[in-house]
């Protein structure tokens, strides 16, 4: 299924959020990293994606109608077994069908965990003067609370992404404290030039997050997406 | 000096200027221009109010009853009639091929109100579809100090402009000449361009960009209507001339409705942050801010590096000016073994120390050679890649004004000093209790391109973002 398959089934559905399987695979076909996820709509297709995958693997709900799905119990991580993964499908399912009924439960799709790193956000936002715009900052806290984040105007011209990392005040933490090791800046770079590109590519997609990133010595991966359409 | 071929070059270089319904007893615009008839320019004013006639011909000024009948090409007209008025002066400046005409006349779309709306769509589509070069309405016009055509009074009058300026607001386009003249600096062309209906920020930006004149370009914006033109020629202006984008009403307004964590994170103030760096323009917040930046493009050397050498008069001070300049991310660090061995062969120690930041009034006492000597080992020094001292009027106002010829002296050496060096010289210049007689002096310093701040707060920042920028070779 192509971006535009997806936009315009979306749109059929009257819908602007797109799922995170959805999301995902239109980054990864826009040459970024993310996680491989899949959709499984029974136990068993759940268990069995797991063990194509590997372990370990997380569970999350896929739902037009959940906008958090962690609040709503529809998210399991460090799945190890297949009895888990079977297992923490019907939790999820009961879990979010208990605390939202009237949603929607397409199925719960199976990722690929992320080795351990700094959690970064990569996002994109549509700025009603200049179009669309990304935005970079660290993970947790730093982003929550501080607002520790850096704009430039997509697409990112040379040196743009570089620029970003550098502007947050807890670029420090790339660096590696307490013993951790630098992470990849290139690799984090090179997201950013690669999502920059498909917001100015795509000019259907409003917003955009990235949230988070896992920055690591070995390189960057997105663990969720999110795609939010502009009104059609 | 102007930009041939471009569509506002006429305007902002005029031989004619008409004064389009100027009133008494102040006929304020025509006496704004009285420079620029005593320059050669023709200065005309138009009124049909007889009452109005006699005022106007006693100031020497010819008067016509109509545009039409001025005898010869009017390359600027300043508006200030009645706002119902205005469409048929419009249909006049069309007629007259008019390079282009201000409107100081207000009371259009900044009102909200039905007429207002109505007035302005009509001189809108008369102007388009003349192509006809419209500044305003609801501004100050344009202020061309070589020329003698102003918008106020009391800004100078000048040959030696080299910084452009361009604002949404008439006030800040005053006050900012105003200021910039009370620093030494002046004006090549201003614009106050008021609701923008034909010219916007980008056409004044672009002529801005190519005139030879304008060495730096400054701006107040409150918005942009066209973001991505305005980008593609803050861009193209970044590229051949520093420009620094004052802008005006930061404060967030309310959340916008949105459904991801990027776009509540993205208020409109980081995002304009980060265009104007991604653009290469320097961001500054208020006035001040705004004439500390451009006096540190106009008369810095450029410099990439962060350390500095503080020289100081007392010790307190030298505490100050270190706290200032590793506020903003500068390095105040150790000078070269050869400076200090140089430094300690004459600096008094006693109530005085040359680690860095200098503490040096007791050594250098008003002497010119010794002073020069502590210039000429910082500006050696391979560890230090610019120079910052404080002169404060707190004890400088009373030998100054007992001595006048060492205020010449001291200019003198700073500014043989910056002649030589190839670093950047920045001079504080604290008016303690002397505001009046520092504003004087400041101006002499001025005048042989010393650049001088009111703090070591407002120095500091300006450099911080300036200095990469300086143009002074």
């Amino acid at each position: 299924m192509t971006f535009a398959d997806t936009i315009s089934s979306a749109r059929a559905e009257n819908r602007t959020l797109l799922s995170e399987v959805e999301a995902k695979a239109a980054l990864g076909d826009a040459g970024v990293p993310v996680t491989a996820t899949s959709l499984a709509q029974t136990r068993e297709e759940a268990a069995a994606q797991a063990e194509a995958m590997g372990y370990p693997v997380a569970l999350k709900v896929v739902s037009p109608n959940v906008a958090h799905k962690s609040d709503v119990g529809g998210v399991v991580l460090g799945l190890e077994s297949h009895e888990e993964v079977a297992e923490a499908y019907d939790e999820i399912i009961r879990s979010v069908q208990a605390a939202q009924p009237s949603a929607t439960i397409e199925g719960v799709s199976v990722q690929e965990m992320a080795s351990p790193g700094v959690e970064v956000i990569v996002g994109v936002t549509t700025d009603p003067q200049f179009g669309p715009v990304m935005m970079f900052g660290l993970g947790g806290i730093m982003v929550e609370v501080l607002g520790d984040v850096a704009f430039r105007l997509a697409p990112l011209g040379e040196g743009d992404a570089r620029d970003m990392i550098d502007e947050i005040q807890g670029r420090q933490v790339l660096d590696g404290v307490r013993g951790q090791p630098p992470v990849d800046l290139g690799a984090i770079e090179a997201m950013l030039d690669r999502v920059s590109v498909f917001a100015a590519e795509h000019p259907e997609v409003a917003e955009l997050d990235l949230n988070p990133v896992i920055a690591s010595p070995e390189g960057a991966i997105a663990v969720d997406a999110r795609i939010v359409l502009a009104e059609a | 000096m102007s930009v041939p071929g471009h569509p506002l070059d006429r305007m902002f270089n005029p031989k004619t200027v008409a004064i389009i319904g100027d009133k008494g007893p102040n006929y304020m615009w025509l006496r704004n221009n009285q420079p620029f008839k005593d320059r050669g320019g023709n200065l005309y004013s138009v009124q049909i109010d007889e009452k109005e006639i006699p005022g106007i011909e006693e100031l020497g000024v010819e008067n016509f009853r109509a545009l039409t009948d001025i005898p010869e090409p009017v390359d600027y007209a300043l508006v200030a009639v009645p706002r119902h008025v205005s469409p048929y002066v419009m249909k006049d400046l069309i007629e007259a091929e008019v390079g282009g005409a201000a409107f100081f006349t207000s009371g259009f779309a900044e009102t909200g109100e039905e007429l207002g709306v109505s007035l302005q769509a009509q001189l809108t589509e008369m102007a388009r579809e003349a192509n006809f070069n419209v500044v305003g309405p609801n501004c100050m016009g344009l202020y061309l100090p070589r020329a003698g055509v102003r918008f106020n009074p009391d800004v100078p009058v000048a040959d030696d402009g080299r910084v452009g300026f361009v604002s949404q607001s008439g006030t800040h386009s005053i006050m900012f000449s105003l200021v910039m003249g009370a620093n030494g600096m002046h004006l090549s062309r201003c614009a106050s361009f008021g609701n923008a209906i034909v010219l916007d920020i980008s056409d004044y930006l672009e002529y801005l960009t190519e005139d030879p004149e304008t060495e730096v370009i400054a701006m107040y914006v409150e918005g942009v209507k066209d973001g991505p033109r305005f980008v593609k020629a803050l861009r193209a202006a970044t590229a051949r001339k520093p420009v620094v984008v004052w802008k005006g009403g930061q404060t967030d307004a309310g959340a916008r409705a949105t459904m991801s964590h990027t776009g509540s994170l993205a208020s409109p103030h980081a995002v304009w942050q980060g265009i104007m760096r991604q653009c290469g323009a320097i961001s500054t917040n208020s006035l001040d801010e705004t004439v500390d930046a451009v006096k540190v493009l106009l008369d810095a050397k450029p410099s990439t590096g962060k350390r500095m050498a503080l020289m100081a008069m007392t010790g307190g001070q030298s505490v100050s000016i270190t706290d200032a300049f590793v506020g903003q991310g500068f390095e105040v660090g150790r000078l070269s073994e050869q400076s200090y061995e140089e430094l300690s062969s004459f600096f008094n120690i006693i109530g005085g120390s040359f680690q860095n930041p200098l503490d040096m009034a007791g050594t250098v006492q008003g002497k010119r050679e010794t002073l020069e000597r502590i210039l000429g080992i910082l500006d050696a020094d391979e560890s230090v890649d610019a120079l910052v001292m404080e002169q404060s009027a707190m004890f400088g106002a009373r030998q100054w004004k007992d001595h006048p010829e060492r205020v010449e002296d001291l200019v003198d050496t700073l500014a043989s000093h910056i002649e030589r060096s190839a670093k950047p010289f920045l001079m504080v210049m604290h008016p303690a209790h002397e505001e009046a007689f520092v504003a004087e002096v400041r101006l002499k310093f001025a005048e042989r391109r010393i650049p001088v701040f009111a703090s070591f707060e407002r120095a500091a920042a300006a450099a911080a973002r300036a200095l990469p920028q300086g143009t002074r070779s």
